[in-house]
């Protein structure tokens, strides 16, 4: 077990790294803390952690070890309480409010467990929708979803809500939004969670040939284990502290 | 995100749950329709109640007797008029040059042996007819009838100018025993009409007349001069200068000495009557003009309106408190959806745009159908009076709906269910990006 206080390099990045324009990742002394009238519920201890860009690194842990809070913290969704948090040469310690937001912009593609799909809005449109905050222009951002749904097998679904495409098709549409930006860091919060088996193989599949392909660091956080152990390097979260993995 | 894009994304949040958007839409609308309907029924009444006290001519109206002015009667809205004083046309041109002057309109009156026809039958003149009455004809100039103390009940006014065409009022009607509500039955007979002249060197009948038989074209309420019979100006100074030709030694037909048997003023506005009767006093005539009572029952006809609207904004308040609180639900059942938007990117003031697009566009889609509804109830409810007056013999009412007012209604509803849409905005914007990882 690694020492919490040091940085983890236990697995062997170069192995994971995909050269290109993937974003490193810096952590230094990350502590997180949510306070209730309970009291204060110490999520993360003193983390530290060094991706290399174009890494593809897994994080298991048990509920409420803390992995969706390291990676609010490295996506820019939760501002880091004490420590240093550097993604792609930026430090997000000083960022808030619309720092985060253009941070989150440019560098993160997010995909979550619940998908995160606007209900109302057709798959092409749920991709077109990180490209208009981004400000892309209306046809440039209708060329580039139309192709990543067609990268990620879902061209022929552009236009039907995300009720009607089942689990695997959804959170294929997620992954296509969450790379219409190309960022140089994407997240994967339980991606594989609300999928059956096959699915879930398809879409850890389409995150590691889009990793492989585009070169962006690949941050994967899951429960499940054999999905987690495709990934070069492997670490869990444990009461707050990363180790490697088994 | 520009606006469109806002837009976009708020026009799929209406359509999301779509019950409670047709629900508070039509609150929305129903408070607009009510504004609408309240405030345009409230214009018709206005406008009603002040054309029965002008009898249609202006507000800011002043009528000028062919008599010496009596100061007192400026304290009041009566005339109190002094010995007779012909109306000179250098009077004329000296009232209408006052400052306070908008425009004069000169009535000629002339005393007529009218000989009516019953609608269908035969005239007086003709054999076992109505009787013939003496009257008098009321000439103005109808060109700009917006001036004229004149109200429509059936029919048409004359053509401007014309010796052929003539209205009565409800006391020919009476002549002939008919009623109000069956006005339309004399449009369109013919009258005869004979100026007096008394030829004091025949010896055998010395009174004549000068006859004419013009068409009635319409049957009025007016409040011009006295008479049964309203014509052209032109017709009654015809008339007139064929009677004063003559002698009326024993005064038997009143053949006025005045080419002009009164004017009617136009101040230019109500604030501007006072000061131009004074000055028409000072000119030699006597004024009368219904100031005081229309000041009157403008401040309670303004009272009734701001009520009216007090109504109708309450109602519209009601209605955007029904928008706060389905847009705050919105909020609470989409924080992790507008967590996800903060994660992809979007700022907190993109997601208040989002939220107040929407509350806007709930108020312009009801204030919109709102009040074209109110618009819509407004005609129906004006057409049902409209036939109960015409029942009764009254001149009937025609409800308008000012431009600005509907304007004003889906501007205002849009105005109101923004700012009821700020609180929602505000606190979906300040929703933390972390609620898209939230559990739930």
């Amino acid at each position: 077990m690694t020492n919490p206080t040091r940085p983890d390099r236990s697995s062997s990045p170069a192995s994971a790294e995909v050269p290109g324009r993937g974003a490193a990742i810096t952590v230094r002394g990350l502590s997180h803390a949510f306070h209730a009238p309970e009291g204060t519920l110490h999520v993360l201890r003193d983390v530290s952690l060094d991706v290399p860009a174009g890494a593809y690194v897994t994080i298991t842990g048990s509920s409420g070890a803390g992995k969706s809070t390291l990676l609010s913290v490295l996506g820019g969704l939760d501002a880091p309480q004490t420590g240093t948090v550097e993604v792609g040469g930026t430090n997000l310690h000083g960022l808030r409010g619309d720092g985060l937001a253009s941070y989150r912009r440019a560098t993160v593609g997010f995909v979550f467990q619940h998908f995160g799909l606007v209900e109302t809005l057709s798959a092409l449109e749920n991709v077109e929708l990180a490209a208009a905050l981004a400000g892309t222009g209306r046809r440039a951002r209708r060329r580039s979803a139309q192709r990543l749904l067609e990268a990620v097998g879902l061209a022929d679904r552009a236009a039907h809500r995300p009720a009607r495409l089942s689990g695997g098709e959804r959170q294929r549409v997620a992954i296509a939004r969450a790379l219409v930006n190309a960022p140089r860091l994407v997240l994967a919060d339980e991606p594989t969670g609300n999928l059956d088996e096959e699915s879930a193989v398809g879409v850890i599949s389409l995150l590691e040939r889009v990793h492989r392909e585009l070169g962006g660091t690949l941050v994967v956080v899951t429960h499940n284990r054999l999905l987690a152990v495709r990934a070069p390097r492997r670490l869990r979260l444990h009461d707050g502290s990363l180790h490697p993995a088994a | 995100m520009n606006w469109r894009d806002a837009a976009g994304l708020a026009w799929s949040g209406v359509g999301r749950r779509f019950g409670r958007s047709v629900l508070t839409i039509f609150s929305v609308a129903l408070a607009a329709a009510l504004l609408t309907a309240l405030l345009a029924v409230a214009g018709t009444a206005r406008t009603r109640v002040l054309a029965q006290l002008t009898r249609g001519g202006p507000l800011a109206g002043i009528r000028v007797e062919a008599a010496a002015p009596n100061f007192s009667e400026l304290q009041s809205d009566d005339p109190a008029p002094g010995a007779p004083r012909a109306i000179t046309t250098e009077a004329v041109d000296r009232i209408a040059s006052l400052p306070e002057v908008e425009s004069v309109l000169p009535v000629v009156s002339v005393p007529e042996l009218v000989l009516p026809t019953v609608p269908g039958g035969a005239s007086g003149r003709d054999g076992p007819g109505p009787r013939p009455f003496a009257d008098a004809l009321v000439g103005v100039s109808v060109r700009d009838p917006a001036v004229l103390p004149v109200s429509l009940v059936a029919g048409r006014l004359p053509t401007a100018g014309s010796l052929r065409e003539v209205c009565v009022t409800e006391a020919y009607l009476n002549r002939l025993h008919i009623s109000t509500a069956q006005a339309d039955r004399v449009v369109g007979t013919h009258i005869a009409l004979a100026a007096p002249r008394v030829f004091p060197e025949l010896a055998v009948d010395p009174d004549r007349g000068l006859w004419v038989k013009p068409e009635i074209v319409g049957v009025v309420v007016q409040d011009a001069g006295t008479g049964a019979i309203l014509g052209s100006v032109q017709l009654a100074r015809q008339q007139l200068a064929f009677a004063q030709a003559g002698l009326d030694p024993g005064g038997d037909f009143a053949i006025p000495s005045s080419p002009y048997s009164g004017l009617l003023v136009v101040a230019k506005g109500l604030n501007q009557i006072g000061p131009a009767r004074v000055r028409i006093a000072d000119i030699g005539y006597s004024t009368s003009a219904p100031e005081d009572l229309i000041q009157s029952v403008l401040r309670y006809l303004h009272v009734v309106e701001i009520v009216l609207s007090g109504i109708g904004v309450i109602a519209l308040l009601i209605a955007s408190l029904g928008i706060c609180g389905a847009m705050l639900a919105a909020v609470r059942e989409r924080r992790r959806e507008i967590g996800v938007l903060k994660a992809i990117g979007a700022r907190d003031r993109d997601v208040r745009h989002v939220f107040l697009v929407e509350a806007g566009l709930i108020g312009f889609i009801g204030g919109t159908i709102g009040t074209l509804a109110g618009w819509v109830m407004a005609r129906i409810l004006g057409g049902a009076v409209n036939r109960y007056l015409t029942q009764q013999g009254l001149a009937g009412v025609r409800v308008s709906v000012p431009l600005l007012l509907l304007a004003a209604g889906v501007v205002g509803s849009t105005a109101l269910a923004l700012v009821a849409g700020v609180l929602p905005a505000q606190r979906a914007a300040r929703l933390p990006a972390r609620e898209a990882v939230a559990e739930g």
